[in-house]
């Protein structure tokens, strides 16, 4: 899904996050934003899931307005920096609860979900733990969970939130991996969050440099280490 | 319990066996002897006497009419006492400080003060009460009126035991629950109460214990007809009154291990939810 | 989903959607004002009726006759005991409660989970079964108990009793607010403070009750409201000797069971005002205080 955002700005309170910012990103992306803290880009991540209302300005879909739209109706798959399972839940129980969750008539039969949640654990390489507990996984478990979470509602695109932040080096590495495959196969347009350049210059198609609430720059990796556009921007990436 | 049981591991700190001295004497006097010395009426009373004085259609009346009761209350307080912590935890109102300190007064009041004020306002000729003798229903001096007392006394527990742990629960839990398509009501009820539920069921079982024990909060507005609206701990002191120390040891040591019980629940619930979900 | 809005210029998004919009962690306004309307309704009926009543009672032949009935012998004896109580009960617990609170935060011995159980049991034990525990074990027709009135030194229907028995029913309350915060704050401080050569008291006095005075003020507080309000446990080893082992509660059962219902409410408006203040003392802490003051709401 192509999406677009046009002019948005937001403050809470008497602090700015976001000065009005605009962006396209072309359907099939994967899309790095990136940036340090308090430079805006989870406030961003959050309007375009639905969960922050911009103080200003539009969020279209496809071309349409989405700004109103609420975090339900926006069907975008969305993991959380801390993942945010649900603690009292199996792992197959979490992967499942966007499809229980469906009102009756647009709900699968259990057969239908049972077969949906094993493909998702097949394809984060995790068949064999549905009957364990979000306590009883390793962060790299828990992360991958997230994902298929967010994936078994068929979202029309994908959110992470530093989605690798809490996680130890080596299994950062091949969890950077694993999540270009998944957007590989399923070509749904990806944004991610996050500090960390060689993580954003390594995995995505598009970077999106932030810092006090403004986008700095965008363009493809290679771009971006060959002609930073302001000298925050050259600072960053050397960093 | 052997001292040499309690002997602490290796430690530069000092006072362990002044502190440990003061709390083995101190709980000995007060705890341990006399409940020891219950447990030795009872057994010197025969497990025979015990039965005899327990099996009798009076004392079970008492027993049943304090559980079911208890229960009730508890029960009520559960979803009250779940309600209460959600609107002081995550609600803003004008107030609010004075009501979370409100839900404290039961605690903080005086069971006989309690029990002669709900007899008070609940007797036929009390401000509640008149309203339900025009409709021709009694509550004082009824089952109705033990309830509100027990509900009174055990209102909060639930709310106290809940409300730490609804402010723990992190945002992005139920953000995750919305993304993922589901409407607040969907969320509440399979996201948000089932991580409450272990505190409120600690909350429940505390209420409950509170409420089949409580005696000065009932008495004055239970009416205290036997076979009818007499509770267990009024059937002990009644016994005391004509010197049956065994019969009213018999009937509290039936109490106690109603207690114990339900103390062991308690942590039944704190280990399973350990278990499961990480911690309490 | 999508209204005319799509052939609009780029504009600020609709009045209507702004409007609707609020964050997903929140009920909608409705459900919150009814949720808010049963809390508020629950509470005014169930716990703020019956204390309204308590002073509408009492003052209903006026102040004058509240205040008389308090300055007659018997209520003036009555309070007079009920203060000596909780002045030797109270303290008694907090010294118990800092004991306890340190042996079981500052070392690790095997049985400290039983240890605990045991400090929590009177929770869950019947005040009146509790005074009825006190009556075998010290009452003239045992053992210990008839050798103790033989020396002159009765338990049972006298002093020392409503002493123990209001220390029973209030024991783990000190204790229960302490052990929380002495875990969250740790054994390092107290550490430092012995390699740098403080004695143990000093490190107490010094280091460890400046961390805990405010949890140990609200377990005091608790402590003494419980001790002065106790009934259950007090009407069983008191004998209830008017103007001898008569204490507050036991005077307003009295007065109530003769229709003196002034005198009944006047007195139990006195102790309505102190659970009044606690609460108040209890909920200033709380704000004034309310880092070292969390993690007691937490077990």
């Amino acid at each position: 899904m192509h999406i677009e955002i046009d002019e948005i700005a937001k403050s809470f309170g008497a602090t700015t996050a976001l000065h009005p910012v605009s962006l396209a990103i072309p359907s099939g992306a994967l899309v790095a934003l990136l940036g340090p803290s308090g430079s805006g880009k989870t406030t961003l991540l959050r309007i375009l899931g639905g969960l922050e209302f911009p103080s200003s300005g539009r969020v279209l879909y496809d071309g349409q307005d989405a700004t109103g739209m609420s975090v339900q109706e926006r069907r975008a798959g969305f993991v959380f920096q801390s993942y945010a399972l649900f603690r009292h839940m199996t792992v197959f129980e979490n992967i499942a609860y966007g499809l229980r969750a469906r009102p009756r008539r647009s709900r699968p039969p259990e057969a239908e979900i049972e077969r949906r949640v094993t493909k998702l654990l097949e394809l984060i390489q995790l068949p064999q733990i549905a009957k364990r507990f979000p306590s009883q996984l390793s962060g790299g478990q828990r992360q991958r969970v997230a994902l298929a979470r967010a994936l078994a509602i068929e979202p029309r695109m994908l959110l992470l939130d530093e989605p690798f932040g809490a996680l130890d080096a080596r299994v950062r590495k091949e969890l950077r991996h694993g999540l270009r495959e998944i957007h590989d196969t399923t070509g749904l347009t990806t944004i991610f969050v996050t500090h960390d350049q060689d993580e954003a210059m390594e995995l995505a198609d598009l970077v999106v440099v932030m810092s006090m609430g403004k986008i700095e720059q965008v363009g493809r990796p290679q771009d971006i280490r060959a002609r930073p556009a302001t000298p925050f921007v050259r600072e960053f990436i050397e960093a | 319990m052997a001292l040499a049981m309690l002997r602490a591991q290796k430690s530069p700190m000092p006072g362990f066996g002044l502190g440990m001295g003061i709390t083995l004497t101190m709980l000995s006097l007060i705890v341990i002897l006399p409940v020891a010395a219950l447990l030795a009426k009872g057994i010197s009373y025969g497990p025979e006497g015990v039965w005899n004085t327990v099996n009798t259609p009076r004392v079970w009346a008492a027993l049943y009419l304090s559980f079911r009761l208890a229960f009730l209350a508890a029960l009520f307080n559960l979803v009250f006492g779940t309600l209460l912590a959600w609107v002081l935890a995550r609600y803003d109102f004008p107030g609010r400080r004075i009501v979370d300190a409100v839900v404290d007064l039961p605690f903080a009041l005086p069971t006989a003060v309690a029990g002669i004020a709900l007899t008070a306002l609940y007797a036929p000729n009390g401000a509640f009460g008149s309203i339900a003798k025009s409709m021709g229903q009694k509550i004082a001096y009824t089952e109705w009126g033990i309830l509100i007392a027990l509900i009174f006394v055990g209102l909060p527990f639930v709310t106290r035991t809940v409300q730490p742990v609804i402010a723990e629960i992190e945002s992005e839990v139920e953000e995750a629950s919305a993304t993922l398509g589901a409407g607040r009501f969907y969320t509440m009820h399979r996201v948000i109460l089932p991580m409450l539920l272990p505190a409120a069921l600690t909350g429940f079982a505390l209420s409950l214990a509170r409420a089949v024990g409580e005696y000065g909060s009932v008495i004055f507005i239970a009416g205290n007809l036997p076979m009818k609206t007499e509770i267990a701990p009024l059937l002990i002191v009644i016994k005391l009154e004509e010197f049956d120390y065994g019969g009213a040891a018999a009937i509290g040591i039936a109490m106690l291990l109603i207690s114990f019980s339900m103390l062991l629940v308690i942590n039944l619930i704190q280990i399973w939810s350990r278990r499961r979900i990480g911690h309490v | 989903m999508f209204d005319s809005t799509l052939n609009e210029p780029f504009l600020a998004p609709t009045e209507r959607a702004t409007h609707k919009w609020r964050p997903v962690t929140e009920e909608s306004p409705l459900v919150r004002a009814l949720l808010i309307a049963v809390a508020l309704g629950g509470l005014a009926f169930l716990v703020l009726a019956p204390l309204a009543v308590v002073f509408a009672e009492a003052f209903a032949k006026g102040a004058l006759e509240a205040v008389k009935s308090l300055a007659k012998p018997e209520a003036l004896s009555a309070i007079k005991l009920t203060l000596l109580v909780a002045a030797i009960a109270v303290p008694v617990n907090a010294i118990f409660g800092i004991a306890a609170a340190w042996v079981i935060t500052k070392f690790d011995f095997r049985g400290k989970a039983f240890l605990i159980t045991l400090i929590d049991l009177p929770f869950s034990v019947s005040p009146v079964v509790a005074g009825l525990a006190l009556v075998l074990l010290f009452g003239s027709n045992s053992l210990l108990g008839g050798w103790l009135v033989a020396s002159g030194f009765p338990i049972i229907f006298a002093l020392p009793g409503i002493v123990l028995a209001s220390v029973f029913v209030t024991f783990p309350f000190v204790a229960r607010e302490l052990i929380p915060v002495m875990i969250e704050q740790g054994r390092s401080e107290e550490e430092a403070a012995l390699t740098l050569g403080a004695s143990g008291w000093r490190v107490f006095l010094t280091v460890t009750l400046p961390n805990i005075k405010w949890a140990l003020l609200y377990g005091v507080l608790l402590c003494n409201a419980r001790a002065m309000g106790e009934f259950g446990a007090v009407a069983v080893v008191s004998g209830k000797i008017r103007g001898q082992t008569a204490t507050m509660p036991i005077t307003i059962e009295m007065l109530y069971n003769e229709y003196l219902s002034v005198a009944a409410f006047s007195m139990a408006g006195v102790l309505a005002a102190l659970a009044l203040l606690t609460l108040l003392l209890k909920t200033v802490l709380e704000w004034r205080h309310a880092d070292q003051l969390a993690a007691t709401r937490r077990h």
